[in-house]
């Protein structure tokens, strides 16, 4: 692969999967400074891994298995040490961007109340909260934790009703 | 609300909107970090294997000058020392974990790592302190046992110089230790857990 496909895959990769990168990033870290930190290191594992990307996986399973191995290796501690050159992110300050659960949609709410939820579990069940709320099927979580599907449902029960009792009290009967 | 309420909320979140990359920065930066984190990798080779290769062209070329065997036993062990440090490194990198492989298996390579790290540190004893310690005890008793008889001050510089030696390794062996116990037992036990999370 050459240095300029690499590049063309990550752009488009970036433009397509950002959402799904970010969302691993917040379920995975909570200090804004951590979640930069994170979101770094995803993207460097990402580029790296770009090269023995041979369109056999799916793209979104491919950029989950990247992106969760990555944020269970990373420590904080070790990161902090991170110097950074220039700046390539810039996060949105509007307060539709900056949750404060003062005037947030009800939609808007319900996902910081379930992030919040997300990153008091055990790391492994995060992986497969989010990717259970991003839709994925159950061959395609099995896939990227590698384990058996009939586990990935057992799995999962277990992180409905975790979920369920740490949003009760939420508006609206959450 | 029930649980496809909430995954329909989750899946209305824009979250790529909150941020905008500027993608040509992102690039560059990422080239760096790679970069970088290469030159780490490379330099920290460099510094504990160049040690082992330094100190034997140090003794091999002071065995020359002198014509001393003890010197050459000193390279000997530091050549050994080197040549297990390198080809450890090569059979390392072969089993490293890989960044697309899956949750389980990337957690196991690491856990084969840090179990290695760890079985090479708690016996760095067997295979990095005791070659150096004998070639150099062997030197030191070789260099001193001529001037056993001008006295006392000879057998002074002897029993120092073994001293400081052994203050040294036992330095060298406590700061590993350490590193063990610090480091690499808290992130085993988390990788043990870890996948205990996935059996």
């Amino acid at each position: 692969m050459t240095a300029q496909e690499q590049e063309t895959i990550f752009r488009r990769w970036l433009e397509e999967h950002l959402g799904l990168m970010l969302k691993v990033v917040r379920g995975c870290a909570t200090a804004p400074q951590d979640q930069d930190d994170l979101f770094q290191d995803v993207l460097l594992q990402l580029w790296s891994s770009i090269p023995a990307f041979r369109g056999e996986a799916k793209e979104t399973t491919w950029i989950y298995r990247v992106a969760f191995n990555t944020a269970l290796a990373w420590r904080r501690v070790e990161r902090r040490r991170r110097e950074r050159h220039e700046t390539f992110l810039k996060l949105d300050a509007s307060p539709r961007a900056q949750p404060s659960h003062v005037d947030l949609l009800p939609e808007q709410e319900i996902v910081e109340r379930l992030y919040a939820a997300i990153r008091q579990l055990p790391k492994v069940d995060v992986s497969l909260a989010l990717m259970h709320l991003d839709g994925l099927s159950y061959q395609e979580m099995a896939e990227v934790l590698g384990i058996s599907e009939n586990y990935v449902g057992v799995k999962l029960n277990r992180i409905r009703k975790q979920l369920a009792e740490q949003l009760k009290g939420a508006p609206d009967e959450l | 609300m029930n649980f496809e309420d909430l995954q329909k909320a989750w899946q209305s979140q824009d979250a790529g909107a909150q941020v905008t990359i500027n993608a040509d920065i992102l690039l560059k930066e990422v080239r760096r970090n790679q970069q970088q984190f290469r030159a780490t990798i490379f330099w920290r080779d460099v510094r504990e294997v160049g040690v082992a290769f330094l100190l034997t062209l140090f003794f091999l070329h002071q065995g020359m000058r002198h014509h001393d065997w003890a010197d050459y036993l000193v390279a000997f062990a530091g050549f050994g020392v080197g040549t297990f440090m390198v080809l450890d490194r090569l059979l390392q990198r072969r089993k490293q974990p890989v960044s697309n492989d899956s949750l389980k298996a990337c957690i196991e390579s690491s856990l084969l790592q840090v179990n290695h790290q760890i079985w090479l540190l708690k016996n760095i004893f067997w295979w990095y302190l005791l070659p150096f310690a004998a070639a150099l005890g062997i030197s030191i008793c070789y260099s001193t046992w001529p001037a056993r008889n001008s006295g006392f001050p000879a057998v002074i510089v002897g029993v120092i110089s073994a001293l400081f030696l052994a203050l040294l390794y036992w330095g060298i062996y406590w700061l590993n230790q350490c590193a063990v116990r610090r480091a690499l037992d808290p992130r085993r036990q988390e990788l043990e857990t870890l996948l205990a999370g996935l059996e």
